[in-house]
């Protein structure tokens, strides 16, 4: 039985995250820019996971005094993991680091992969979250992504959740896409509500140009949808969640009161995190560090053991930490507490930045109320103009 | 010594291997090793070397010992191609007794060709004619030299085939120069007179002047005087340029070299001046050159408005070095202080916009560009306006005029009709044609400088697969039918969007106008509305809709720095822009706004 998600205060807890990637897909989507190797090798697989058990010993040994509130299993498809490599994993976790009783321990999973033995093992595993990785309830949409599994392999699979009497689940829709309708999207929507998730995550069709989706739409083989229709399909999610008894937390996500993703939340909180695996990204002591993004590259090190696989990416000091904290904190609906950044910065942000904040109420993109700078509804959409900003 | 020196330029077409050929007479001479050799060597702005043009003359001095077994001294001044840069040939044929005229074996003469073969006619100048790249498998040599006997009036007996890419028929073109091109014949013993026929602005050394000597002779110390003014200056530092600056003591009547005085003001070294000595000065100043008025204007704006000055400084230094330069302040309500300047055309205006944003680091913002009206007024006065924000109302105008050129155009003949039909749709009217020979024609048509300025020649090209070449001279003015076309953004005029148009193409190029700008102008936080009117009348509207998106849609740990990076890439893009009321627009439109195709 999967346990439900205590309901601890975000503001309570003050623990790590970590994330681990998996990155091996069954097929790679044609949108995705992220790091994933197609197809499933065993020996591949197995290799990859005794890297990433020797990573999680040796940061347990640089920091044993790590308390974890979350852990983060994503990809690719962490959900290509059998039982025994998922609970060897979590277990590595509990063995080197502290998980916090009642952590949020979270796995993304492709529908396509899930049945009832790959549930029972997660379970066992300790896994108390689940992202589904849903896009969309459309078969000809899921073929325009690429992706793996169909409307019907969705169903089953969350009945399936359900009958196992998980509740704290996730499903991902993306909205955007080439010649969808707002109709279409609503009725996505209303699909995904159906299924009765305790999270939703929303996300524009954003292409990068080297993806194959990207390649189409920049030789004009896809007709982006006009950015008006991208704001009525945002707004409208908006509007009909909200009516669902849905709370808009972050940009792109919704909840259940109460069910906000913990490892997200230390994200946007501006919190540290462990990223383990290939090209899995840490934030500690004010730098982000990022290991070997490679399959051969980061196993390849791990497993011989010759060079620790991790580069710093930035590293970041006083006013910096605090823009970073800022561009991230106001993805939150609730956005930022000033006194809170005061204390923690030692900056006044409302006569640091008033010039950029009056300009932007007055267009009604920022406010602020009750001591917090936030976007307003209008603002979350328009959110880089404003964020551009504050950068220096 | 005079006997032993020859001056000479080399005149082409653009592309038909001026630069190459310089490269080999300089390694041929042993001026510069083969280490030192690198292509288009006298081409030192890396703006020419980009562009693989030549837009400034360049002087260089070559030794060379001649099959007769005497020595020679060799002054060789690159010239540009370009018909931008005619004044610069001009300038550069002025101080030589010959010129070496290159024509391209597969290619032939072209209009250019002529017009620079009439102007070294014109300034008797012995002309010694090459045919290159006859290792080209479409060569023609021999068709190329009946053409150029023919056009021309060369004898093709003498005519050199050359391969300057090969180096073949190197030698044959030095001995030609030394027995061809007449020594200067100048009086070594005479007050001095010394022509400048170039200078530009070096941080140390203060302004540094090319010189021909053309009477007496000039050393270190020496105390010159600048004919035109009378301001006197003591030498430091006289030389040539083999094909470095290299100090000599004296430089003597039919010499070609350089010279500093410690000339701080730029005004003080004026091109076509002459340089005398103050202790014995001449009575009379060389001819110097024509003023060369400009064709085209427009007004150059700093992006950021506390560069103004900066941009005068670098303009008066750009001045120095290139003569035709026109500039004097102006504002804009739109854009603030700036300069309107003055250019003999595009390229030349594309290059100083360039020239002043690479060497004095200036991000600038160019307007549309603008030849100069006549317009008289119902008063009977007249005035000349070569800012249409300046363009005065319509019941005050009795007459406009604008500038036509002749244009000659030389096609092969099976495009005779395409180029007549494009010279037409440029509100052209036929001159004559001539047959040059059984292929090729030239023919002249009297248009509007304004039509020709903007994607003229690109039209030229494409529609004769590139071989149409042209020349034009300006024929005067003519009375036009025109009127100034107005763009609004949200109701407001901004006058550095102003452009003048012929009536009969108001309504297009209004529809055009606002059609481009929707394009350009990004989406903003607010509609932006693009009108384009002819006085109070609208006769074209676009709306750009305000903008609905600009979000990361994922965010989180894993590519957090690379969402910043994008931000400040986005925060550093809005640098580029210029705020004009609420509306932000890219510096570039105002100069796309002419780039209007025809249908």
């Amino acid at each position: 039985m999967a346990i439900k998600n205590a309901k601890l205060k975000i503001k309570d807890c003050n623990g790590m995250g970590m994330y681990i990637h998996i990155p091996f897909c069954i097929k790679k989507c044609r949108y995705c820019d992220f790091y994933s190797l197609p197809g499933k090798n065993e020996s591949d697989l197995d290799n990859y996971v005794r890297a990433l058990l020797k990573e999680i010993r040796i940061r347990g040994e640089q920091m044993p005094a790590v308390q974890l509130e979350s852990i983060y299993l994503g990809g690719g498809t962490p959900s290509m993991l059998d039982g025994r490599q998922l609970g060897s994993i979590i277990r590595a976790c509990g063995d080197n680091f502290t998980i916090i009783p009642g952590a949020e321990i979270s796995m993304e999973a492709n529908p396509a992969t899930l049945d009832k033995a790959k549930l029972a093992a997660m379970e066992a595993a300790g896994i108390n979250r689940l992202s589904l990785g849903v896009q969309s309830f459309f078969d000809d949409e899921l073929a325009l992504m690429g992706r793996v599994h169909d409307a019907a392999a969705v169903r089953e699979t969350v009945e399936l959740i359900h009958s196992r009497g998980w509740e704290n689940f996730n499903l991902d829709l993306i909205y955007g896409l080439p010649g969808q309708s707002l109709k279409r999207w609503w009725q996505n929507l209303k699909q995904a509500l159906d299924c009765k998730p305790c999270h939703l995550s929303l996300y524009l069709l954003q292409l990068e140009e080297h993806t194959p989706m990207g390649k189409d739409a920049a030789q004009g083989r896809l007709q982006m949808l006009d950015e008006d229709e991208e704001w009525r399909m945002y707004n409208l999610a908006m509007e009909y969640l909200a009516e669902r008894g849905f709370v808009h937390y972050e940009i792109s996500n919704f909840c259940r009161p109460g069910w906000e993703c913990r490892h997200n939340l230390v994200y946007w909180q501006g919190r540290e995190y462990l990223g383990l695996g290939a090209g899995a990204v840490s934030f500690v002591a004010g730098s982000r560090y990022m290991n070997q993004p490679d399959f051969k590259g980061y196993t390849g090190a791990l497993i011989s053991g010759e060079q620790w696989p991790i580069k710093e990416l930035e590293r970041m000091e006083g006013r910096e930490l605090m823009i970073d904290a800022l561009i991230l904190g106001l993805r939150l609906c609730e956005g930022i507490d000033l006194a809170h950044f005061q204390q923690r910065f030692g900056v006044d942000i409302s006569s640091e930045y008033k010039g950029i904040i009056v300009q932007y109420m007055n267009r009604g993109l920022l406010n602020i109320e009750n001591g917090r700078l936030s976007f307003t509804k209008a603002g979350y959409f328009l959110s880089n103009q404003v964020l551009s900003q504050f950068m220096d | 010594m005079q006997n032993r020196i020859r001056n000479f330029s080399i005149i082409a077409h653009i592309d038909h291997g001026k630069s190459t050929l310089a490269d080999r007479l300089l390694q041929f001479t042993g001026a510069l090793s083969d280490r030192e050799m690198r292509e288009q060597f006298l081409d030192k702005m890396d703006l020419e070397r980009e562009k693989g043009i030549t837009i400034k003359l360049q002087p260089v001095r070559l030794n060379y010992r001649s099959r007769d077994g005497q020595d020679y001294i060799l002054n060789l001044i690159d010239t540009p191609g370009h018909v931008d840069f005619t004044y610069e040939v001009s300038r550069s044929l002025a101080s030589c007794e010959g010129a070496l005229l290159v024509v391209d074996a597969s290619q032939g003469i072209e209009a250019q060709t002529l017009a620079n073969v009439y102007m070294a006619m014109d300034l008797n100048l012995e002309i010694v004619g090459l045919v290159n790249k006859i290792d080209l498998p479409g060569a023609e040599p021999d068709r190329v030299k009946q053409e150029m006997e023919d056009v021309l009036g060369l004898e093709k007996e003498g005519i050199l085939p050359i391969s300057a890419k090969l180096g073949t028929g190197i030698e044959e073109v030095l001995e030609a120069i030394v027995k061809q091109v007449p020594p200067p014949k100048g009086d070594e013993n005479g007050p001095l007179q010394a022509l400048i026929f170039d200078s530009y602005f070096d941080s140390y050394k203060g302004a540094i002047s090319y010189i021909r000597v053309v009477n007496g002779s000039v050393r270190q110390g020496d105390i010159i005087r600048m004919m035109s003014s009378g301001k006197e200056f003591e030498i430091y530092e006289i030389g040539v340029l083999s094909p470095y600056m290299t100090e000599v003591e004296t430089l003597s009547a039919g010499e070609v070299g350089y010279l500093t005085a410690g000339i701080k003001n730029v005004k003080d070294t004026r091109v076509g001046d002459t340089i005398t000595l103050a202790s014995q000065p001449a009575d009379t100043a060389l001819p110097g050159y024509q003023e060369v008025k400009p064709m085209v204007y427009c007004g150059l704006y700093p992006l950021e408005n506390n560069d103004f000055e900066r941009l005068r400084d670098a303009l008066d230094r750009l001045k120095l070095n290139d003569a035709s330069l026109f500039y004097e302040p102006e504002t804009s309500d739109a854009l603030g202080f700036g300069f309107r300047c003055g250019f003999l055309g595009l390229l030349h205006l594309e290059i100083i916009r360039e020239r002043l944003e690479r060497e004095y680091d200036l991000s600038l913002l160019a307007t549309a560009p603008s030849v100069v009206y006549k317009i008289v007024l119902t008063d009977g006065s007249e005035i000349l306006v070569q800012n249409p924000a300046h363009w005065p109302p319509a019941q005050r105008t009795e007459r406009i005029m604008e500038p036509f050129v002749k244009a000659s155009i030389m096609v092969p003949n099976e495009y005779v009709g395409t180029i007549m039909e494009l010279c037409q749709d440029k509100r052209g009217s036929f001159i004559t044609m001539e047959y040059l020979t059984s292929q090729r024609v030239m023919i002249s048509y009297k248009l509007p400088l304004s039509e020709i300025l903007y994607d003229f020649f690109d039209a030229l090209k494409s529609r004769t697969r590139g071989y149409a070449s042209l020349d034009y001279e300006i024929s005067g003015y003519e009375v036009s039918n025109l009127v100034k076309m107005d763009i609004m953004l949200n109701g407001e005029i901004v006058d550095a969007l102003s452009f003048i148009t012929h009536q009969d193409r108001a309504y297009y190029r209004g529809r055009a106008t606002t059609e481009k700008l929707r394009k350009i102008i990004p989406r903003q936080m607010y509609e932006v509305a693009i009108q384009a009117a002819v006085g109070s009348k609208i006769i074209a509207r676009e709306t750009v809709k305000a903008m609905r998106k600009d979000v990361l849609a994922k965010c989180y740990g894993g590519d957090i720095t690379r969402k910043k990076k994008l931000l400040e890439k986005q925060k550093e893009g809005k640098k580029k822009m210029k705020q004009i009321g609420r509306v932000e627009v890219p510096k570039d439109a105002f100069m796309s706004v002419m780039n209007i195709e025809d249908e």
